[in-house]
């Protein structure tokens, strides 16, 4: 790589007090120290002098883009993203969640990010596989080439060689094991919805204990939700402490999406939200 | 704790063949709430609504449940037996046990137990809905018409007679559609033209007509009495306002292209009035022939018109139109017999489609009413084709219903113009109108041969090669026959109007299996259409001859005038409301709803529903992740309920 972490975090630091004390922005989302070196955490900075505390190095998965939308509309912010969190910054936008207008996009052109739990570099296997930011207005790095792509759908191949009845028995044995923390929701950046179906109780929509029918009802409806706007960022199974690879049926779900209507979640915020637009030419296999 | 009444009905034995009906009351009779429980022949006619209502008043019933027919048939009688009975007529649910169970099923035990679950669930939602009140709204007094042919005409004349406004919107620069091309018209042979250029002039003398011609419609916003419509006034690059129709300007115009009026048989300048009478007389150009527009340079009409009417800067320009009620009326188009290349359509000059024929009789035509052939000569022999593409599975499983008269007025006309023998091939004759058959007699009188059979195939005849061959089976004799002839005429299919997908995605028609836009009920709503406020009348909603297409437009008139005679309008109370404190500002409702309802309040974070615009179809609580939208008569509670219902069973 030729750009180290180390650079990375001495520039994001640099724009970050730029910004701060230029008063472009009112707070920085950036990543800071952890209780250890490999656990860094999403960390804001809201001055100059929270700006020592940002923090840069392989294991900074978070997506930042979940903080934007805790904010009042209209709060100027800057953002450091990753390749995959700058698509979810596209989604919101096209979501009309946060405005382009408000947002310093700080693009991190970065390969080599661990997921602090196996040690693996985190590649197509578990998100989309790109490296370099799709929006950004400043470029943290150089843009990086020549790493190992992969179709993020790849990984696939073994899931779909299953019939239904085998993947319905996959999935629930996978989802069984889900102990109901939320954390997948709390670390998806398009879960933003307060408050979320599951925690309603008139109607209630499914049973809140872990066990099969709820928590088949949560991820079942979560996965639906999240149809045509997951951006595969990986972070809600990097988040789940009992390793259930949620992954995979968001990405199932976004590859059906993609091939139906043409359109990959977050990569331009000239997309309409796909599954609630209509176009005359949108394909009408969903109705097979 | 709920009194409910359940009364199932027999709908004779629509409903009673394939579901156990007595048995359906007795198992309504068992579930908790029901108070009563009956089942009748017709729930509809005046005994089954008066045991209703009877009913109500004896066991004080506080909610009614109607097994029987799609709501869409008789919700209203239903709702009316509640509101003369004193209960609010939203305390009403219908359960279709007919569309949905009777007829889409042949065994009895089947379609039992889909009644019963239906009922089940119905019981479930029944005890949960609540009161509502209808809303009340002024209504737009005046009409759209869209699609100036003669059932536009005929709509809009009627309308403004009684002294309505209406807009009439004519995609074309003139009006008249496809009977102004015509010369005879079938069955008295009166002149086409003596009969509707009075009509496309009273329509442009008219005060209360505002003729929008070279428009199309481009949006629709709103609903039945208040609908906004965007219009799309394309340039024409003439100021119609200055110009005084002296047509100085087509004369000198050196820029050439086909006339379409003429299907393709003349030229016309670029530009042009389509045809003498046209409707406004007054030119348009057409910027794909116009040499200025083509090469920079010419502007003669510019330079000859006195009344500085020229405008080549001129844009498409919009403007919104607020009406009560919308006519449909955007007609027909041939289908493209080049496809069946069987019949050598586009390859062989003497083959024609019925509308260039129509041109050729016409003395206002390209031939001045002569019947001379591409190369000039007249005809000896004549074959007229009927059916081509329809009653045909591969192509259009329709009759066209005027082919083949249209093809006797031909046959009429051929000998009344040339000297020419003229065969018919065809299935049979299909002449059911008033003075039809008499037409037809009067036709086979007149030396006409009718070989019954089918045309098969046009060729090249081998022996002669300017004549062309004629293929088919006599069904008659079983004789396989090959006749030589000069010209072959084509009865092809009437189709929908190619853009006839974008008028119903506009106005939110549905369309049948061709694509012609569907009717409220084949029967009894014949005009209407599912979309509120918007009716039909003409081609575009089946082929037709003159007659039935100008009756169903004064029946169209009519039906919009029962809307906007009426200066207010209830609207159902099946709206949805957004419970702020569960909305997280998704937008969804806002991009789903195809009636604009919901808008996004920056201010409060929120979405929010224009009442007056919603129409319940559900759509956005649907697509609402967090269940924040209610919708009225349908909550989330009620849905669920229904469906453990449906699932318990
Ligand atoms: C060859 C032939 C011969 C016939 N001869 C006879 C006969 O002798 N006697 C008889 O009774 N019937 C005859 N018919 C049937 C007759 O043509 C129809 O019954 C009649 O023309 C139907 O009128 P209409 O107004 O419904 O449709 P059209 O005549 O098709 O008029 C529709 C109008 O709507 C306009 N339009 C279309 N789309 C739009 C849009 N999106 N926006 C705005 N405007 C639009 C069109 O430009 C057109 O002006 C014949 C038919 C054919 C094919
Ligand atoms: S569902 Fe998972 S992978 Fe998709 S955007 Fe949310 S956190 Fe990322
Ligand atoms: S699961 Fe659905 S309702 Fe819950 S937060 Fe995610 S998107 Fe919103
Ligand atoms: S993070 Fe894992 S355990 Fe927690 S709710 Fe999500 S799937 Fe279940
Ligand atoms: S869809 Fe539901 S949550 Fe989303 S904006 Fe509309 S009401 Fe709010
Ligand atoms: S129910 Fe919802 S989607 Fe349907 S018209 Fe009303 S606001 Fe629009």
């Amino acid at each position: 790589m030729a750009v180290s972490f180390q650079q990375i975090e001495e520039k994001l630091k640099t724009e970050a007090r730029r910004l701060l004390e230029s008063g472009q922005v009112s707070l920085v989302l950036a990543w800071g120290r952890g209780f250890d070196e490999k656990h860094p955490m999403p960390y804001v900075a809201k001055g100059a002098s929270d700006v020592d505390g940002i923090v840069f190095n392989e294991f900074c998965t978070h997506n930042l883009a979940r903080y934007l939308v805790r904010y009042p509309r209209g709060t100027k912010m800057a953002v450091a993203v990753k390749a995959a969190d700058s698509r979810a910054v596209v989604q919101l936008i096209q979501e009309d969640k946060v405005k382009r207008h408000d947002l310093v996009i700080l693009g991190i052109p970065v390969y080599g990010i661990k997921n602090p739990k196996t040690g693996e570099i985190i590649d197509g296997k578990t998100t989309c596989g790109l490296y370099n930011p799709v929006l950004y207005d400043i470029l943290i790095a150089e843009e990086v080439h020549g790493q190992p792509v992969s179709s993020p759908y790849a990984v696939l191949a073994e899931y779909e060689a299953m019939d239904q009845d085998a993947r319905f028995a996959f999935w629930k044995k996978e989802l069984d094991r889900c102990i109901r923390c939320y954390a997948c929701r709390k670390a998806c950046p398009m879960c933003y919805c307060d408050p979320c179906f599951i925690d309603q109780n008139k109607p209630k929509w499914g049973e809140k204990s872990p066990e099969t029918p709820g928590n088949l009802m949560y991820h079942l409806t979560r996965f639906h939700h999240l149809a045509g706007r997951c951006i595969d960022c990986g972070e809600c199974s990097r988040a789940c402490p009992v390793d259930i690879p949620l992954y995979l049926f968001h990405k199932k779900v976004a590859k059906e999406c993609e091939e139906m209507f043409g359109q990959a979640a977050g990569m331009s915020i000239e997309d309409k939200p796909v599954l609630v637009n209509f176009r005359m030419e949108d394909s009408d296999k969903i109705l097979e | 704790m709920s009194r409910i009444g359940v009364f199932v009905c027999h709908c004779g034995l629509n409903i009673a063949k394939t579901v156990r009906v007595s048995e359906l009351a007795e198992f309504a009779a068992t579930l908790p709430d029901v108070v009563v429980a009956k089942d009748y022949k017709f729930m509809c006619s005046t005994p089954g609504q008066e045991m209703i209502a009877n009913d109500i008043r004896e066991h004080r019933l506080d909610r009614v449940i109607v097994t029987a027919c799609s709501p869409l048939m008789h919700e209203q009688t239903f709702r009316k037996v509640l509101a003369a009975s004193g209960l609010n007529q939203y305390l009403l649910t219908i359960v279709n046990i007919r569309e949905q169970v009777s007829w889409v099923t042949h065994n009895i035990d089947e379609g039992t137990s889909k009644a019963k679950a239906l009922l089940n669930g119905a019981v479930n939602r029944s005890r949960l809905l609540m009161p509502l009140t209808s809303r009340v709204i002024d209504v737009n007094p005046d009409v759209m018409v869209v699609g100036a042919g003669i059932a536009g005409i005929q709509a809009s004349l009627e309308l403004a007679n009684t002294g309505r406004k209406v807009y009439l919107v004519e995609k074309n620069s003139t009006i008249g559609g496809h009977m102004a091309q015509f010369d005879k018209t079938f069955p008295t042979l009166d002149c086409s033209a003596c009969i509707l250029t009075p009509k496309m002039d009273s329509v442009l003398q008219h005060k209360n007509i505002q003729l929008l011609t070279s428009c199309e419609v481009s949006e629709v916003k709103g609903f039945v009495g208040n609908f906004d419509i965007t219009i799309r006034q394309k340039a024409r690059y003439v100021d119609h306002d200055k110009c005084n129709a002296c047509l100085a300007c087509t004369e000198k115009c050196p820029g050439k292209s086909v006339s379409e009026w003429d299907e393709g048989l003349a030229k016309r300048k670029a530009i042009y009035i389509p045809f003498p009478q046209a409707v406004p007389q007054k030119p348009v150009i057409d910027r794909e022939a116009c040499t200025f527009f083509k090469k920079g340079k010419c502007r003669l009409c510019e330079k000859v018109c006195e009344q500085k009417a020229i405008d080549f800067e001129q844009q498409d320009t919009f403007s919104t139109v607020k009406v009560g009620a919308v006519i449909v009326a955007t007609g027909y188009d041939l289908m493209d017999t080049r496809d069946l290349i069987q019949y050598g359509y586009g390859k062989y000059p003497g083959v024609y489609n019925a509308l260039e024929v129509e041109r050729l009789f016409n003395s206002a035509g390209p031939t001045g009413g002569k019947v001379i052939l591409r190369d000039g000569k007249e005809p000896q022999a004549i074959a007229i084709l009927h059916c081509i593409g329809s009653r045909d599975k591969n192509s259009y499983e329709h009759c066209s219903r005027v082919c083949c008269m249209y093809s006797l007025k031909f046959a009429h006309l051929f000998k009344e113009k040339t000297s020419a023998d003229v065969y018919h091939f065809y299935i049979d004759i299909r002449a059911a109108g008033k003075g039809y058959e008499e037409f037809y007699n009067r036709i086979i009188e007149e030396d006409v041969k009718f070989i019954r059979g089918k045309g098969a195939r046009v060729a090249k005849s081998a022996d002669e090669p300017d004549r062309l061959m004629v293929e088919a089976e006599d069904t008659i004799t079983g004789k396989f026959i090959r006749l030589p002839v000069d010209m072959v005429v084509l009865s092809p299919a009437m189709i929908p109007r190619s853009n006839a997908k974008d008028i119903a995605r506009l106005f939110n028609l549905s369309t049948d299996k061709q694509g012609f836009f569907m009717e409220r009920h084949p029967k009894l709503a014949p005009l209407s259409t599912m979309s509120e406020g918007v009716f039909i009348a003409g081609v575009c909603q089946s082929p037709k001859d003159i007659p039935d297409t100008v009756a169903q437009a004064n029946g169209a008139a009519a039906e919009a005038l029962t809307i906007v005679v009426k200066d207010k309008m209830e609207l159902e109370a099946t709206t949805v409301m957004v419970n702020p404190a569960s909305c997280c500002a998704c937008q969804n409702c806002v991009r789903v709803c195809p009636y604009g309802a919901p808008f996004f309040k920056e201010d409060k974070g929120v979405s929010e529903i224009n009442e007056a615009l919603c129409k319940g179809c559900g759509l956005c609580a649907s697509v609402c992740p967090t269940g924040a939208i209610i919708a009225r008569h349908f909550t989330n509670d009620q849905v669920l309920a229904e469906m453990e219902g449906l699932m318990e069973f």
